[in-house]
């Protein structure tokens, strides 16, 4: 390791929405000595491959904050990041189709307006009539939420990464990093494909290898990654202005800027481990399924079908702040399939935390590894 | 453009009028063979403008094949149907398609 190729303040290992996020959000805080190392392109993990959903309905308070203030960076992303990301807020409709699932959609709103958030509670009818090209039939409640919305993950990554760059930022694609130096319990550097870095603070953003990649400081995150389907139809003209979801039906559908409907579904049968392959029971059971719900997908054909990994968490909410074993190891993984859409808050906490060791804007302390550490976890119930 | 009556090396049968079926093309009755597919109906019967992109430029037959889209039409309101590989069916009504297509529920 006699060759060193750089020295910087942060190394980032992971080019998805949180590194790229991060990278931005440090140099916006005048912390501008940063790199981020990408294995591959930028966003060519899980947050090229996701659905591109924001949203703030969640069923517990600290969540709610967390993706309240996430929207908040994202309405204004156009104006601080510069760049239009196709960001639109039509709103998230949550449908359920289980009654114990209705009663706690009924809880989650109470929580959901003490903190100020706008949702409504629909009937059946209300739905039908709001949304006449959806097939109510079987649906108990469903919840709205207008300020929810959607964007493109890919430009939202290219976005953080140019505006990054401008400020002094340095990245690193087609690099992975194998390895990462610790000295008396402190990190002082990585070894690259490009060579070694010297460096005081490592951040692990690397989203399905994240377990792996905290392996190589001696760091335990008890993250597991699981695939995850879509596919995306050919295009109409844009009318569905709301990402719809259910947990109960297992699935979530938006239609994308140039007209698509991106659509996927979870498989409770899928083993965890990193597998990119697709399979055709996917397609077959989530398009019998969608043109039952949404009749004018009958005639569109399927465009793409693709894989993403969530980073599954016990759970299912993101892990995010600094080992205690390994001083300057920060991390911001397991974020169990809604990485994307909270990114812009948790980059924003994270940056905080390594240059002033506090949070400002959001509080993160409740998403600490630790709270693993106690027996009963109480799981975030809003995920497909 | 009509239909080949002859050719050097190919039989050509010339069908005759009892054969024919009858769809409609933005409310014109168009004669097909059942052995037509909607485009081949519609070039024989001289029309070449299948639809408009949304920035109004003209579209229509291209690979013939089914592959590169420039041929859809809306067939009984579903829109985003090839003509180029879609059988015609009597008295079927066939619109121009403008732009990405309007959904149908």
């Amino acid at each position: 390791m006699s060759d060193v190729n750089g020295t910087y303040d942060v190394c980032i290992i992971g080019g998805g929405i949180t590194g790229t996020a991060l990278a931005y959000s440090l140099c916006k805080l005048g912390e501008t000595s940063v790199a981020v190392f990408e294995k591959s392109y930028l966003s060519s993990g899980s947050t090229g491959r996701c659905g591109g959903g924001i949203r703030q309905q969640w069923s517990t308070k600290n969540n709610v904050r967390l993706a309240m203030r996430s929207v908040k960076l994202f309405e204004n992303f156009e104006e601080d990041v510069g760049m239009d990301i196709e960001y639109y807020q039509g709103g998230y409709l949550m449908l359920s189709y289980d009654e114990e699932e209705a009663e706690q959609f009924e809880k989650n709103v109470e929580i959901q307006r003490e903190e100020g958030l706008d949702v409504e509670i629909l009937t059946p009818k209300q739905v039908s009539e709001r949304y006449p090209y959806i097939n109510t039939q079987d649906l108990i409640v469903a919840t709205f939420c207008q300020t929810d919305g959607h964007a493109n993950p890919h430009k939202a990554v290219i976005g953080y990464a140019q505006a990054a760059k401008r400020m002094g930022a340095d990245i690193y694609t087609h690099t992975e990093v194998l390895g990462v130096d610790v000295e008396n319990g402190k990190v002082v550097g990585i070894q690259t494909t490009r060579g070694y870095f010297k460096c005081n603070v490592v951040v692990n953003a690397s989203g399905p290898w994240s377990r792996q990649v905290a392996e190589l400081a001696g760091v335990e995150l008890p993250t597991e990654s699981y695939r995850h389907q879509i596919f995306v139809t050919e295009p109409l003209e844009n009318f569905f202005p709301m990402m719809a979801i259910s947990f109960a039906g297992n699935f979530y559908m938006r239609q994308a800027h140039h007209g698509q409907f991106i659509m996927g579904q979870g498989d409770k049968d899928e083993k965890p481990g990193i597998n990119y392959n697709v399979t055709f029971k996917f397609e077959k059971e989530l398009a019998e399924k969608m043109v039952g719900i949404f009749p004018f997908l009958k005639n569109l054909r399927i465009m793409r079908h693709w894989s993403g990994m969530y980073n599954m968490s016990p759970d299912a909410q993101p892990i995010i702040g600094q080992s205690d074993k390994v001083k300057g190891y920060f991390y911001a993984v397991g974020y169990s399939g809604h990485g994307f859409m909270v990114a812009p808050a948790v980059s924003e906490a994270l940056s905080e935390l390594i240059v002033f060791g506090k949070t400002l804007h959001t509080d993160v302390s409740y998403l600490n590894v630790d709270r693993f550490s106690n027996e009963d976890v109480e799981k975030e119930k809003n995920v497909v | 453009m009509g239909r080949l009556v002859e050719h050097p090396i190919l039989n050509v049968k010339v069908s005759g009028a009892a054969e024919h079926m009858v769809f409609y093309f933005e409310d014109q009755p168009i004669f097909a063979l059942p052995s037509d597919t909607i485009a081949s109906a519609l070039i024989a019967s001289g029309i070449d403008i299948f639809g408009f992109t949304e920035h109004e430029h003209a579209r229509g037959f291209f690979c013939a094949i089914g592959k590169c889209s420039s041929c859809l039409v809306e067939v009984d309101g579903v829109p985003n149907v090839r003509a180029c590989i879609t059988p015609v069916r009597e008295g079927i009504s066939v619109r121009r398609q403008i732009g990405r297509g309007k959904p149908k529920w």
